[in-house]
């Protein structure tokens, strides 16, 4: 995707005015963990299905929300799972979450993008979201890796999670790093607006999905943690 | 039962027809086709190409016993990167449409690729993931899907238990088992396989294995039938109890380095011993 920021707000005031239904309305009561769900535009299916897993075996209150017209409202925590193309009213909802408070995890699911969606994916991260991101890297560039490349999570608790084969290792900017992989930093925390954005370069969603405990551990003490409050 | 080999044996140089001829006299009845793997039946290969392949063997006095691939170590339905499991998903596609179009009811599948890299858990959750709408296609195809077990190269549903519960777990009766019973290795024995997955056993893969040789580098474990270590009689018994009646296909994985031709007449005739079950 390649869009101008003015090209972003004609399009999310255009769909405003267009008068998009209130699909999703949030009720933060009863609603405290909403998860962007691309449908057929996402590049991991498995990694929504690994959340959705994990949130509901945990028993945690969550709703699912389509990407493409979520509208902005009202939640404690906002997974964006294995994004890639993200549509305007999707950052319209990160932007908005956070600024009212919310903490907003995005899993980048860039990994195996062509160069084409990377470029996109990392203009979009940018320009709307001040997260620099630096090109994939293959974890396994000849199949004769004699370790596991573990991602180690330093935090809400120390953690190793299975690699996703390639990763988005992170640029230099404001945040702390959360996560390492081979030495290459893949996931920070930082303050946004009244809320937190915590970025994961290395997918997790799959490691839930294909029922890893330690992965289900770390995210919820994450929404532990990051559910509201300032971390 | 009927006797079938693939023409992945036929000689390179001898071409399809010659190879038909040959698979003829020497005494089959049908033909695995291997999609990929031979020059004349490739992903690109057109509909009335596909039909004129089937031609061919009928002509022969033939008929295609089921339609099979390699492509799947390559692309498999396993891969993380979803433009491998496209792939992966289309490949298998092609063979139902090519098995309706060549008159078969069966089709062969690699279903996923444990390695260092892809994880088992991972590996079972994709295959369930593409094996539950294909197993619908291939149902309104009429055709089943046979997922080879592969144990030792695969990695993968290494006990016939797990392979059970795989195929409960996808829960489709177009979707069962292309038995080879040259691939349990010592992790097993062949006739306790067919008895545990009696009906749902699309197609055996016969050949041989010497279980007491470990696959090394390019040294293979397999062998002619009747040389190695596999309980003919046994497998044979085993057969009857289940009441399998339906394709046997010769897989041999080493070739003859002289007079290939006969490594067909052999493999035929050690097929109508296993057949009458005469040892």
């Amino acid at each position: 995707m390649s869009i101008t920021r003015r090209q972003f707000l004609g399009y999310a005031t255009g769909a405003v005015t267009a008068g998009l239904p209130r699909l999703l309305p949030l009720d933060p009561t009863s609603r405290r963990c909403v998860l962007l769900d691309w449908n057929e535009h996402g590049c991991f299916r498995e990694s929504v299905s690994g959340y959705e897993s994990a949130l509901t075996s945990a028993g945690a209150q969550w709703m699912r929300a389509d990407a493409r017209w979520m509208s902005p409202s009202r939640c404690a925590v906002l997974i964006v799972s294995a994004a890639l193309e993200i549509p305007p009213p999707a950052i319209r909802a990160i932007t908005s979450c956070l600024q009212t408070g919310a903490s907003v995890i995005i899993e980048s699911g860039a990994g195996f993008a062509t160069d084409r969606e990377f470029r996109a994916h990392r203009v979009v991260l940018r320009d709307y979201l001040q997260v620099h991101i630096e090109e994939p890297v293959d974890l396994w560039p000849d199949n004769s890796s004699q370790r596991i490349p573990y991602v180690d999570y330093t935090w809400p608790r120390p953690a190793k999670v299975r690699d996703f084969s390639r990763v988005v290792p992170l640029g230099r900017q404001a945040g702390e790093v959360i996560g390492w992989v081979e030495g290459l930093p893949v996931a920070f925390k930082r303050p946004g607006g009244r809320g937190n954005l915590i970025f994961l370069g290395s997918p997790l969603g799959p490691a839930l999905w294909a029922g890893d405990a330690e992965a289900r551990r770390w995210l919820l003490d994450c929404l532990g943690a990051a559910g509201g409050e300032r971390v | 039962m009927k006797k079938a080999i693939g023409d992945n044996m036929i000689p390179k140089e001898w071409g399809f027809e010659k190879g038909l001829a040959l698979v003829k006299q020497s005494g089959f009845d049908g033909i695995e086709l291997w999609l990929g793997d031979v020059p004349w039946f490739q992903m690109g290969t057109a509909d009335s190409e596909v039909r004129e392949l089937r031609r061919k063997v009928e002509n022969a006095g033939l008929v295609v016993s089921n339609v099979s691939t390699g492509l799947h170590w390559a692309s498999p339905l396993s891969a993380r990167d979803p433009k491998v499991r496209a792939l992966a998903v289309r490949i298998v596609e092609r063979e139902i449409e090519t098995a309706v179009l060549l008159g078969t009811d069966a089709i062969l599948l690699v279903a996923g690729l444990v390695t260092p890299e892809v994880p088992y858990n991972e590996v079972y959750q994709r295959c369930l993931e593409a094996l539950r709408p294909l197993g619908e296609k291939a149902a309104r195809a009429g055709v089943r899907i046979g997922c080879e077990n592969c144990n030792a190269e695969q990695r993968f549903l290494i006990s016939p238990r797990e392979f059970w519960q795989f195929l409960n777990d996808v829960n489709s009766p177009a979707v069962g088992i292309h038995l080879d019973v040259g691939n349990i290795h010592d992790t097993g024995f062949a006739e306790q396989w067919i008895e545990i997955h009696g009906p749902r056993i699309t197609r055996i893969h016969l050949k041989d294995v010497m279980t007491k040789r470990g696959r090394c580098g390019d040294q293979s474990v397999y062998t002619n039938l009747f040389l190695g270590d596999n309980n003919w009689p046994a497998i044979r018994g085993a057969m009857t109890k289940v009441g399998y009646d339906g394709w046997l296909v010769a897989e041999m994985e080493a070739r003859y380095r002289y007079a290939p031709d006969q490594q067909f007449y052999d493999t035929a005739h050690a097929m109508d011993r296993l057949i009458s079950g005469r040892f």
